[in-house]
C-alpha cells in the first residue's frame, strides 16, 4: 500500500496529524498478571503488546538442549540464560496473517531482545537458571520491536530482576525515500505501519538516560548522510520513552506502598507526594 | 498438555486421593465439589478485531481470545453443477428459500487456532484442545448457517485463542469461557446487497449485528461452553487444579450450550429458567495415569529396618499382591476406563437445575458486552 508522503512538505503534518518528533500515545500498566514473576502491557498508538516474565527459575527439562523458535543465550556457563518467545497473534494485523514459531523476523526479532538482555541484566547473580520472557502481540501498527523492547523493560522491572538501566526504544525515520535527493529531509519520530512501510527506517534502543545505544537494527536503505539524524532523532526519542517508564514504574511503587504491599523504609529516597 | 507431569509424590497423591473421594469431598483449596473458582473478564479490548474477550482465572491464567472473519467465495464440492441448479430454480420460483440454501453451510469456515507459550504449534495437546472446542461450537450445526451469507460468498471465521499466561492449570475451562465471550461479542458487517449479488456492506459499524443477537426474534442459541470435570473416587468434581487433576481416575471435556426456545403466546410467564442441552462430550486423558504406584510399608524394607533375603521371595508375592489389590493409603495409579455411573452422574451434576453450568453462564451474562 503506497502512502502519498508529498504532503508533508506542504504543512510539516503527518499522516495522522502529529509533527516530526512527537511520539504516539504510549500508555504502560505493570503487573497485569498475578501468576506469573513479571508481567506488563504497553500501548504505543495502535500497537499493543503484553508480556510476561517467569524466572529465574530452574531450566525446564528439554529447555536446555534448545527449545524450537526461542533465542537461546549462548556461552553463558555461569550466569541465568535468557529464553525470549515471541507470540504474534493472528489477529493483530489488519488482514489475518498466521505467523508460525519459526517466521524469520520474529526470530531475529527474538534474538535482538535476548541479546540485548543477556547484556544489560545481572544474569551471573542468578547461575544455572533461566529468565523466560513470552511476549505476545495483541495489535500491531508500526515500531513494534521498539514496543517488546519496552514491554520487556517492564516486566523484567515487575519480576525484580536487576539491572544495569532502563533499555528503552523507539524507532526513526527519514521523510523522504532512499533514492530522492532532496536534502531537506525531516528525520520521523517513532513510525506507524504506513509509515513504516513507504520510508526508511531504523529502530534504535538506548540504556537509561545516557546516550550509550543497547540496540540498533536498520532493515531498510538509508542514505548515509540521514543516518545520522535519524539517530540522533531516535536517541532523543527514547529518554522521552524512558520518562514515561520511569513515570510508569513510580506510580505502581507508590500504589504498592499505598496499598501496604511493601512497607515504607527510612531510606526511602523518594518523596511520595510528588 | 493434560499429561503435564506435576511433582507429587505417590504418598502425596494417595492423601489427595482419600480427601477428595470424602463425601463432601475436601478440597486443597477449599472449594466445594461444584464450585468454580472466580474470574474476570472483559470483552471488547482489540478494535482491530471483529470480536475479543480477555479472561483472567483466580489462579492467574489468563487467555485473550480474538476473532477475525473475512470474505470467501464458496466454491461447490460438485464442480459448479450444483450452483447452476440453484440460479435455475432461483429464477423461476423467483428467489429460494434462504433456510433451505443455508443447508450448504459447511464447518470448515470456522477456523481456530491455540497458542499456548513454550509449546510447538503442532504440539498434539494443543491441536486436541483446538479441535475440542471447535467440535463444540460446530456440534448443533447452526453456527456455520450464521457464516452464510448468500449461495456464492460466505464468512471464514478465525478463532485465536492465546493462553498468556505459563499454563499452570489443564487451561480447558478457560480457553472455553474466554471463546464463549469473544463470540458473544463478535459483529459482522451489515449486509447491503440483496440475493446472490457480490455483497456489499454497511460501512456504519454501530450498525453492524452481532452473531449471536441478544434481543429481538432472532435471539436464539448461545456459544456452548466446555467444562471440565474429574471424578474421583465417588465425587465428581467441577474445575479441578493441577493437583486434583493428577489424581483424578477420570476427566471429561463436556460442552453444553443454552437454548432459548421462543414460547408461544399462551405461555407468558416469565422465563424463570434455560434450557441446557448437552452438546459433545470427550474423555480427557488425566496425568494420573502415568504416575507410580506407592509401596505399603509392610514391602518396604527401608521403612521396616529389616533386611532377610531370605524373606526376598516372600516380598515379590506380596508386591505382587499389591499390584492386583488396591490397599487404602497406597497409591495405585487408575486404570481402565469411566464406569457407566460415574458418566451418568457426571452428565446430570452438569446439567442439573441451578447447577454448575446455570452459575456459570450466568455469571458470564454479568460481563458488559461491548
Amino acid at each position: 500500500m503506497p502512502l502519498d508522503t508529498s504532503t508533508y512538505s506542504l504543512a510539516l503534518l503527518r499522516i495522522d496529524g502529529r509533527r516530526w518528533n512527537d511520539l504516539r500515545r504510549l500508555h504502560a500498566q505493570i503487573h497485569t498478571q498475578d501468576a506469573a514473576d513479571g508481567s506488563s502491557y504497553l500501548e504505543m498508538g495502535h500497537t499493543k503488546v503484553m508480556c510476561v516474565v517467569t524466572g529465574p527459575a530452574e531450566p525446564q527439562a528439554g529447555q536446555k538442549k534448545g527449545t524450537v523458535g526461542s533465542a537461546q543465550a549462548t556461552g553463558q556457563k555461569e550466569g541465568a540464560s535468557i529464553v525470549v518467545n515471541v507470540v504474534v497473534a493472528g489477529f493483530s494485523s489488519v488482514d489475518r496473517k498466521r505467523r508460525g514459531r519459526n517466521d524469520r523476523r520474529i526470530q531475529e526479532m527474538e534474538i535482538t531482545i535476548q541479546k540485548a538482555l543477556a547484556a544489560n541484566l545481572h544474569t551471573h547473580l542468578f547461575p544455572h537458571s533461566t529468565i523466560t520472557v513470552s511476549l505476545h502481540v495483541l495489535s500491531q501498527d508500526g515500531s513494534l520491536l521498539a514496543a517488546l523492547i519496552n514491554a520487556t523493560t517492564l516486566a523484567v522491572i515487575d519480576a525484580g530482576i536487576p539491572m544495569t538501566d532502563y533499555i528503552t526504544a523507539c524507532t526513526a525515520g527519514s521523510t523522504s525515500s532512499y533514492a530522492a535527493g532532496d536534502d531537506a529531509a525531516d528525520p520521523l519520530l517513532d513510525l506507524n505501519t504506513q509509515e513504516e512501510q513507504e520510508l526508511p527506517y531504523l529502530t534504535v534502543g538506548t540504556l537509561g538516560d545516557s546516550d550509550k545505544v543497547a540496540v540498533l537494527v536498520c532493515e531498510s536503505r538509508v542514505q548515509v548522510s540521514r543516518l545520522e539524524g535519524m539517530l540522533v532523532v531516535g536517541v532523543d526519542g527514547c529518554k522521552q520513552v524512558r520518562r514515561l517508564l520511569d513515570g510508569i514504574v513510580k506510580q505502581k511503587g507508590r500504589k504498592m506502598i499505598k496499598e501496604g504491599a511493601v512497607r515504607r523504609s527510612d531510606m526511602m529516597a523518594v518523596s511520595l507526594d510528588d | 498438555m493434560a499429561n503435564q507431569q506435576t511433582l507429587l509424590s505417590p504418598a502425596e497423591l494417595a492423601y489427595l486421593h482419600s480427601s477428595l473421594s470424602l463425601s463432601p469431598p475436601i478440597r486443597p483449596d477449599g472449594r466445594t465439589a461444584k464450585q468454580f473458582r472466580p474470574l474476570t473478564a472483559e470483552t471488547g479490548i482489540l478494535p482491530g478485531t471483529n470480536g475479543s474477550a480477555r479472561v483472567c482465572l483466580a489462579d492467574g491464567t489468563e487467555a485473550i481470545v480474538g476473532v477475525k472473519a473475512e470474505i470467501e467465495k464458496t466454491v461447490d464440492p460438485l464442480g459448479g453443477e450444483h450452483y447452476q441448479e440453484y440460479v435455475k430454480s432461483a429464477s423461476g420460483a423467483g428467489g429460494g428459500d434462504a433456510e433451505e440454501d443455508k443447508r450448504g453451510a459447511r464447518g470448515e469456515w470456522l477456523e481456530m487456532t491455540v497458542e499456548i507459550p513454550g509449546l510447538r504449534d503442532d504440539d498434539a495437546g494443543t491441536v486436541f484442545l483446538a479441535e475440542l472446542l471447535r467440535e463444540a461450537l460446530l456440534a448443533d450445526g447452526e453456527f456455520a448457517k450464521k457464516l452464510w451469507i448468500n449461495r456464492r460468498f460466505h464468512w471464514r471465521l478465525y478463532l485465536d485463542i492465546i493462553l498468556i499466561s505459563p499454563p499452570l492449570s489443564y487451561p480447558l475451562p478457560l480457553l472455553s469461557l474466554t471463546t464463549h465471550l469473544a463470540l458473544l461479542s463478535t459483529r459482522l458487517p451489515r449486509l447491503k446487497s440483496e440475493g446472490d449479488e457480490d455483497p456489499m456492506f454497511d460501512d456504519d459499524w454501530e450498525a453492524s449485528p452481532f452473531l449471536y443477537p441478544r434481543q429481538g426474534a432472532a435471539a436464539g442459541s448461545r456459544p456452548p461452553i466446555t467444562l471440565l470435570v474429574v471424578a474421583v473416587g465417588d465425587s465428581i468434581l467441577f474445575d479441578p487444579s493441577k493437583e486434583e487433576l493428577a489424581v483424578a481416575d477420570s476427566a471429561l471435556a463436556v460442552s453444553l450450550c443454552e437454548v432459548r426456545t421462543q414460547k408461544g403466546d399462551e405461555s407468558m410467564e416469565v422465563d424463570s429458567g434455560r434450557e441446557l442441552r448437552l452438546v459433545s462430550m470427550r474423555t480427557v486423558d488425566p496425568p494420573s495415569r502415568l504416575t507410580p504406584p506407592g509401596v505399603p510399608s509392610t514391602g518396604n524394607f527401608a521403612a521396616s529396618g529389616t533386611f532377610d533375603p531370605s524373606s526376598q521371595k516372600k516380598q515379590q508375592q506380596q508386591q505382587q499382591r499389591v499390584e492386583e489389590y488396591p490397599q487404602e493409603g497406597v497409591w495405585k495409579a487408575p486404570l481402565g476406563g469411566t464406569r457407566f455411573a460415574v458418566l451418568d452422574s457426571i452428565i446430570r451434576a452438569v446439567l442439573e437445575k441451578g447447577g454448575v453450568a446455570d452459575e456459570v453462564l450466568d455469571g458470564l451474562e454479568g460481563v458488559d458486552l461491548s
